[in-house]
């Protein structure tokens, strides 16, 4: 049963991810106030998933990575409330929402479920995945593109070497833009594909999906991106810094890709 | 008397070096005064931004390389040797085709740019309202005026819209892209930053705030651009509303320190700011191109910059080069006129005197003599002077002018040969 309060839990969370999402793009934080509710309700379904299998299993659900990350997803959306509640930092949240729901969702694949109910199925999901992370993957790279002629820009302009009418790249402002609006769309689509993923990896390998470092490598690139993300809203990070950190990013995916063709075939041996 | 000219511009000195010479209008008087102090017969003081330069009449003993000496009474920053490096020195002809390239606007650096012919006429009107202007410089600097003017209407070096202010545009689209919406703050209102704002405007910004320690001044220019003034205590709260901010005051020190544009680019969110320095000694401190997204630029960035478009100028300026060679020489034979002018007059007055001693002697024998006689008389030695004085007036005359361009004044041979002749003093 504890399973099903978990899995509402993460399903509320995902609300506060969505919010998170609409926040990057259109800086709207009406809906915020919603997404809080939910969030808040989610923590309080997750709170009755930990004291049921407590309570089911006599000891504190800490046995495994899924109970810890369970746990410790809990604990992150209780201490946000908190500080929600006392210092009203409402932009913590656009890296706290998609984290707590993550690990929510990892902790709430320790029980199998049943496999695919029909091919058809598990091949559209499959191809929704490899979509979204090709779409997340061309963005990204178009931004990491911009990222360098930034760089150039933005050396030459320092270096005062700029010829204006004989330079041919594009104003500093314009790439500033063209980098914010393709990572957010990137993120977009990359936490798509990120969840996509884990509920493929799950259903096809029961609970073994987490001890893949394929899968564990795709989840650290989303944190790094995420972790720019909220970077650039809430520092204000822009420019050279943010620059250097799409060109990382897109380094982690390239990794990401190649883990995933070079373990595939390798398994397949 | 010989015409000599003294100083450094954006070609031979740096802005750290022109910006320590640059005096201040009300510093020229004292140092004009100085320098006739220091034995120079005329003086004139012409220091804009890019250049600080001393054009004076002096006697043969005064050394030209001494002209400096008034302005570093004043600057106990900087030494002679310092500036030794930087500096040219011309004489005579020399001297003249400089000063008319400088008025032409030929040696400017955005050539054709039509600011330095008024700071050249303020320099003459302060030097004449001191009494450091004779009629050696009046005669070259009301010439020199003249040259601008033929060069202005005879060549189209004024055309084209090549300036500072042009690639600082250019240089903002280079950031910003279009420069609609984009706020422009001006410290200082004057000539330059007027002209910046002109092209700024043209480039499409609309939002235009000026600051100026002056308030009516400040006033009357946001009139002319529609542009709003924001009180010059104040302007350091609002820089992080700017996008583009440019100085151009007199005022002593920096207008905008590290600290203040650090702090403004935080709360802009670490939006690029476009800072453009074009006052001498500089407005903005330049340790602020150390932060990442403030782009700092001083007048010889954006002369660097000016100078690969300013090819086709230099063209035309080839036309206006030869209206100064003209001029030069023309003044050039006039000067030599008039430096045989005083031989001429002590001729005519030591032929009066013999004339008028002859009379005195004669008149008692000649006994009395009616109105017509004494005419007569008078017309009759007058004339026998005049046509004495003629040939030898004429001769000096024609070999002054004759004298090449940029050979050394010296009194010609045959002057001396005249003063000897008629044993003038």
């Amino acid at each position: 049963m504890s399973v099903i309060w978990l899995r509402t839990a993460a399903v509320l969370y995902a609300c506060g991810l969505l919010y998170a999402l609409i926040y990057v793009f259109w800086k709207n934080t009406r809906l915020f106030l919603p997404a809080m509710l939910a969030f808040g309700a989610g923590t309080v379904f997750h709170l009755v998933s930990i004291v049921e299998l407590w309570t089911d299993t006599g000891h504190l659900p800490l046995a495994n990575f899924y109970e810890t990350s369970s746990v410790c997803a809990f604990l992150i959306a209780i201490l946000f409330l908190l500080g929600y509640t006392y210092y009203r930092i409402a932009i913590f949240g656009v890296c706290i929402f998609p984290l707590v729901f993550f690990m929510t969702l990892i902790g709430a694949t320790e029980f199998p479920v049943a496999p695919w109910s029909s091919p058809a199925i598990r091949n559209v999901w499959l191809t929704v995945h490899v979509a979204t992370v090709l779409i997340g993957y061309a963005t990204l790279t178009f931004a990491a593109v911009a990222s360098v002629y930034y760089l150039l820009q933005e050396r030459q302009l320092k270096r005062k070497q700029v010829m204006p009418s004989a330079n041919r790249l594009p104003p500093l402002a314009t790439l500033d833009r063209i980098i914010s609006v393709s990572m957010n769309t990137g993120f977009v689509f990359i936490t798509l594909a990120t969840i996509t993923g884990v509920v493929w990896a799950f259903i096809e390998d029961g609970t073994n999906w987490i001890g893949n470092p394929k899968i564990a490598f795709f989840l650290f690139t989303w944190a790094f991106y995420l972790a720019m993300i909220f970077l650039r809203i809430s520092a204000g990070w822009r420019g050279r810094r943010i620059a250097w950190l799409a060109v990382g990013v897109l380094g982690c995916s390239l990794v990401t890709w190649a883990t995933h063709f070079g373990l595939r075939s390798f398994w397949l041996k | 008397m010989r015409v000599a000219l003294a100083g450094l511009n954006h070609k031979t000195a740096p802005v750290q070096i022109r910006e320590k010479l640059a005096l201040r209008s009300d510093e020229i008087p004292a140092v004009l005064l100085g320098m006739q102090a220091l034995g120079a017969k005329e003086a004139l003081i012409l220091s804009t931004c890019n250049r600080v330069e001393i054009t004076a009449a002096l006697d043969e003993e005064m050394p030209a390389d001494s002209l400096f000496d008034a302005v570093l009474h004043q600057r106990s920053t900087i030494s002679l040797e310092a500036i030794r490096p930087h500096l040219y020195i011309y004489e005579n002809g020399d001297a003249i085709r400089h000063l008319f390239r400088v008025a032409g606007s030929l040696d400017s650096m955005i050539v054709g740019e039509p600011q330095i012919l008024g700071q050249l006429k303020q320099a003459y009107a302060q030097a004449r309202d001191q009494g450091t202007v004779g009629t050696v410089l009046d005669a070259v600097i009301s010439r020199a005026l003249h040259v601008a003017k033929r060069i202005r209407s005879e060549t189209e070096i004024g055309q084209s819209a090549v300036s500072v202010s042009y690639a600082a545009v250019e240089l903002a689209r280079e950031i910003f892209g279009s420069l609609a919406k984009k706020r422009i703050l001006i410290v200082g209102a004057g000539k330059m930053s007027e002209g910046a704002a002109r092209h700024l405007l043209r480039g499409g910004a609309s939002e235009i705030f000026i600051t100026n320690r002056t308030h009516e001044r400040a006033l009357e220019m946001a009139g002319l651009f529609h542009g709003q003034v924001i009180a010059y205590e104040s302007y350091p709260q609002r820089l992080a509303e700017m996008d583009i901010v440019i100085t151009s005051s007199a005022a002593p020190g920096f207008v905008l320190t590290r600290e203040m544009v650090r702090r403004a680019i935080e709360v802009r969110k670490h939006q690029p700011m476009f800072l453009i320095d074009i006052a001498v000694p500089r407005n903005i401190d330049p340790f602020i191109d150390g932060l990442e997204h403030a782009f700092l630029y001083d007048i010889d960035d954006l002369q660097r910059l000016t100078d690969q478009n300013l090819r086709a100028r230099r063209e035309v300026a080839e036309q206006a080069e030869a209206i100064v060679r003209e001029e030069v020489g023309r003044l050039e034979a006039r000067l030599r006129e008039r430096d045989v002018a005083p031989t001429i007059v002590s001729l005519q007055e030591q032929l009066e005197a013999i004339r008028q001693e002859a009379l005195a002697r004669y008149k008692g024998r000649l006994g009395l003599l009616t109105a017509d006689q004494e005419q007569a008389l008078e017309a009759l030695t007058r004339g026998i002077v005049n046509k004495i004085a003629h040939g030898p007036i004429s001769e000096m005359r024609r070999q002054a002018a004759l004298q090449k361009t940029g050979e050394e004044v010296r009194e010609a041979e045959f002057v001396t040969a005249v003063r000897r002749m008629f044993r003038l003093r």
